[in-house]
């Protein structure tokens, strides 16, 4: 019975049902960034957003690229490119997790035949200068969601708190479906998301970890890294920020490929935490110069 | 006589902090109340005091007033001001004016209602946060907060959270809210509403649930403390689950299936009556049963995909041999001034050969740190070594060498086991050596509560190992090991890092099973104590332990003292006979000569407590001596000869022991 019932979960279906929830609760829906991001925290939508007075809800699937996660299609857990569904609620209202476990009924799961739990997980990104506080969410023992109260980003000690919900998409879908693989689970009806993904997890865990030209991405990094600058100096933060985005992407190649050795490392995560964190305080400066627009429609009604 | 209750409902604690924060609550509360009952669930905070009174007692207080001779106006000031008048003044003897002021005991509801917030607020959490508009710091959001006193509402806030009586049951299985009357009524209330408040009760369902489940499948659940401590702050309403994971991953190395279970998904390993695991393990429920298998479902999900990416990692790590690892090892940074991984390599092997040159040695101090290049250890860190020694296990290495490169990371603290083996010792001993020095020559050795990089851990551990004296004891010293490091960085450390060792031997010896005294270590290690074997600066101990309430040499230590006042500044041994002119004095002298030759056989011969035994017996001539003879005399060259007399008597023990610095009881000395 209850196998039946969950068969009909599809990947397309939790999305959709997921943004008609949070639109429900008066968010934005938006739509993904149109870069490579890692995860959606990367979004301007959430990282700069969570920045200064302004009040911001919002919903948004996220692909998420993490080329050292790759394995040619061959893992039925492991991916390079996942999907995320995140939601940013600032200020976190106090009923947040009341909220997340009426977005898991609206899923159709019946709360009190399984089991769910909220365990410490705490986190941090060097590269963003950002750590927050929270948990991740087990359905049944399965990490479905990461649930983090941001606490402090670019560097920038937040006040309000944002509270962050991103749900691993594919695996709540498997969960859901009882699929074994993910490359199984249905997309929509009649189409498999391996039929949709497969090749491209394929060609990509090829380029990430066997064709990447090393040195291109070395000058990759110095250009996208002088144009960030570039525009950091012009106060266009921004396009700024786009740059930063490509550097961290092309450093998360260089990674993958095994091109960047530990010293390195420290070196590149810090010209693109130094992007990060001159991103944030300009953005923080032009809404200020703005009026913080978003304070004033929400004290408007 | 009232009770007071309270309970703050917040959001999921990590389990870890709860016991602390339990006991830091039940010693601030100890002080309004004896009777104090501290319970914690996932997202509660809850105490009762018993037995208090309604009011404090009255009492009455001294108050000291101006001087007797100041203006009446300073006195109606100090009375007005102390709410008193002219007939609660007393006599004083001295030259001010006393009142006798009488103190009414506050209401014990005024008292809670301002030390109640206090005292919860004030926890300092180890990790805190902020949320909604970011004005206070706790360890997660408050949403409610319960305040009863003697049966009755008594208003308080937490960080702005006013105060009511309503409460809320289990998040999932029953969630409405609902009003409390007192802290029976809200244990009862909530058990019917799937929360059990004490977190040992739901302990012992928990434990009594895994048992059963395990027994099903003919197995017991692993022993494992830390595994239910964290189970009992997982949930509200205590529930476990078995689950089976596919049993082809029992070809797994037991130790990567131990630990993904236990420290990666919180689970309890099932072992059959052999003790071998079973693919069947136990996992947390926040909830009674699992009526549709869903917990069962979810648990085998992911411990086999955490198993298929283990299996991955194992498969692609055995096509390559650990020794073909090694030049990895040269991109893998130990410390920015200290090299790279292959450079730490080369070292620890050098200083393993050192110490015993030994070929399965060499082959284990060579490999010991490839698996840190494996996919294994770099997705499972906890597991290095381990990894290393099983895969050279996997490649037919010899047990010396494969049991030396598993157990190398041993002992990690003061209770762990040591290494089972000499090769694993002389490697461990090699690997902290090298870190020791290292670190010492760059300059970072620890500070105060400062110990980033396990200093004093690594340095525990050299003491650990050459204490033991099985099979496995290395014949080496510590002043031996520095040398050897010093030789492998070509530095200069051991003015720094020696007294860092001395350290840490006090320290382990002090609280060791032996029951030494700090004086008995101290006088001990005065003497060369890091050029001899420790496990010989144990067996000196031991001897000075053994004899040091004997008469003989409670006189002897006497004596010692005196000797080292009279002789102060007075460093030269050498008697001439020709000189002696007590015969108490020429016999002292003769029985030195026989003392100190005896007493160099005996160290020879590790008799220790004998040797100490022999210098005690020259007790007697001793007392005699400083009663016949005076040594500060005029005549020059006689008081240097005596004190030369002295100071040869003195030295005669030395090398085992400076027993100057051993505390003697007076009142057990010898009438």
């Amino acid at each position: 019975m209850m196998r039946a019932r969950m068969a009909r979960v599809t990947f397309q279906s939790l999305i959709l049902k997921l943004q008609s929830f949070w639109a429900e609760r008066g968010c934005i829906i938006e739509t993904p960034m149109d870069l490579e991001v890692g995860a959606g925290t990367m979004h301007p939508a959430t990282f700069l957003r969570v920045l200064g007075p302004e009040p911001w809800n919002v919903g948004y699937v996220q692909p998420s690229r993490r080329p050292a996660d790759g394995r040619y299609g061959d893992n039925p857990f492991r991916l390079g490119k996942h999907y995320q569904f995140q939601v940013i609620l600032k200020p976190s209202p106090l009923d947040v997790q009341e909220l997340y476990l009426d977005s898991l009924r609206a899923l159709g799961l019946d709360l009190t035949r399984h089991d769910i739990r909220f365990e410490e997980d705490n986190w941090e990104s060097p590269t963003l200068g950002a750590w927050g506080v929270g948990w991740q969410i087990l359905l049944d023992g399965m990490e479905i969601t990461q649930f983090t109260y941001f606490q402090q980003a670019g560097g920038i000690d937040l006040a309000p708190i944002s509270a962050e919900i991103t749900y691993g998409l594919e695996r709540l879908t498997m969960f859901l479906a009882r699929e074994a693989s993910v490359f199984d689970i249905h997309w929509t009806p009649g189409v498999s998301y391996g039929a949709v993904r497969k090749q491209d997890e394929y060609e990509f865990s090829k380029y990430y970890f066997e064709m990447a030209d090393i040195d291109v991405h070395w000058k990759l990094l110095d250009i996208y890294e002088g144009e960030a600058r570039r525009c950091l100096d012009a106060k266009l933060v921004l396009p700024a920020y786009d740059w930063t985005l490509k550097c961290s992407h092309v450093f998360n190649t260089l990674d993958a490929r095994g091109a960047v050795s530990v010293t390195e490392r420290v070196g590149v995560i810090k010209r693109v935490r130094d992007l990060a964190l001159r991103c944030a305080s300009q953005f923080l400066e032009a809404r200020k110069e703005l009026g913080f627009p978003l304070l004033q429609q929400a004290s408007n009604g | 006589m009232a009770d007071y209750f309270f309970e703050l409902l917040t959001e999921e604690i990590p389990a870890w902090m709860h016991d602390t924060a339990a006991a830091t609550l039940r010693e601030r509360l100890s002080a309004l109340s004896a009777d104090v009952t501290v319970s914690t669930t996932p997202r509660r905070i809850v105490f009762l005091l018993k037995n208090l009174p309604l009011r404090e007692e009255d009492r009455e207080q001294e108050v000291k007033g101006p001087p007797k001779k100041s203006p009446e106006a300073a006195l109606q000031g100090f009375l007005k001001k102390q709410n008193a008048t002219t007939e609660d003044i007393i006599p004083s003897s001295d030259e001010y004016i006393r009142i006798r002021k009488k103190i009414t005991g506050r209401d014990t509801a005024e008292i809670l209602s301002v030390r109640i917030p206090e005292i919860v607020e004030s926890i300092r959490w180890p990790k805190m946060m902020r949320w909604g508009n970011g004005e206070h710091t706790y360890i997660r959001p408050i949403h409610s907060v319960i305040s009863l006193f003697d049966g009755e509402h008594l208003p308080i806030a937490i960080f702005g959270t006013e105060s009511g009586n309503i409460t809320v049951g289990h998040r999932t299985l029953a969630p409405k809210s609902f009003p409390v009357k007192s802290y029976n009524d809200y244990v009862t209330g909530l058990e019917l509403a799937c929360v059990v408040v004490d977190p040992q009760r739901r302990r012992e369902v928990m434990a009594g649930r895994a048992r059963a489940l395990a027994n099903e499948v003919g197995g017991t659940p692993s022993v494992d403390a830390s595994i239910w401590s964290q189970w009992q702050y997982l949930t509200e309403y205590p529930g476990v689950v078995r689950a089976e994971f596919r049993s082809e991953y029992l070809a797994l190395p037991e130790e990567v299936l131990v630990t993904v279970m236990r420290v990666h998904q919180k689970q309890l390993p099932i072992r059959d009556r052999n003790e071998r695991l079973t693919n069947s393990f136990l996992a947390v429920l926040d909830n009674e049963g699992d009526p549709d298998g869903n917990a069962a479902y979810g648990n085998s999900f992911v411990t086999n995909a955490r198993f298929a990416d283990a299996q991955f990692f194992y498969e692609t790590d055995r096509r390559r041999k650990l020794e073909e690892r090694l030049e990895q090892l040269s991109h893998l940074q130990f410390q920015e001034k200290l090299g790279n991984y292959l450079d730490k390599t080369k070292r620890v092997e050098r200083i393993a050969r050192g110490i015993l040159d030994d070929p399965d040695i060499a082959t284990a101090a060579r490999l010991c740190k490839t698996d840190l290049v494996t996919e294994m250890v770099k997705e499972f860190t906890d597991l290095q070594g381990h990894i290393g020694g099983i895969y050279a296990r996997e490649e037919g290495l010899p047990e010396n060498v494969w049991q030396a490169i598993y157990d190398h990371y041993q002992p990690v603290s003061l209770e762990d086991t040591l290494p089972r083996n000499i090769a694993g010792a002389v490697v461990s001993l090699a690997d902290r050596i090298d870190t020791l020095v290292g670190f010492f020559s760059i300059g970072a050795k620890p500070t105060g509560s400062k110990d980033p990089f396990g200093l004093r851990r690594a340095a525990q551990g050299v003491v650990q190992i050459l204490l033991n004296r099985d099979k496995r004891e290395v014949k080496t010293t510590v002043s031996r090991l520095i040398a050897l490091g010093e030789e492998a960085y070509g530095v200069s450390v051991s003015a720094d890092l020696q007294p860092f060792f001395a350290e840490r031997v006090a320290t382990i010896l002090e609280q060791s099973a032996w029951g030494f005294a700090y004086d008995e270590i101290r006088a001990v290690m005065e003497a060369q104590w890091a050029d001899i074997p420790l496990t010989d600066v144990v067996d000196r101990i031991a001897a000075l332990n053994a004899v040091r309430d004997a008469p003989d040499f409670l006189s002897v230590l006497d004596s010692a003292k005196r000797i080292q006042n009279i002789t102060e500044g007075h460093g030269d041994p050498q008697v001439d006979p020709a000189r002696l002119e007590h015969p108490t004095e020429v016999r002292l002298n003769e029985l030195a000569d026989t003392v100190a030759s005896q007493v160099n056989e005996l160290i020879a011969q590790r008799q220790y407590r004998q040797a100490l035994e022999s210098f005690a017996a020259m007790a007697p001539e001793l007392e005699a001596f400083f009663k016949d003879v005076m040594v500060m005399v005029e005549n020059a060259a006689i008081q240097y000869n005596r004190k030369s007399l002295l100071v040869k008597v003195a030295w005669i023990i030395r090398p085992i022991a400076d027993v100057t610095t051993i505390v003697v009881d007076r009142r057990d000395y010898r009438a």
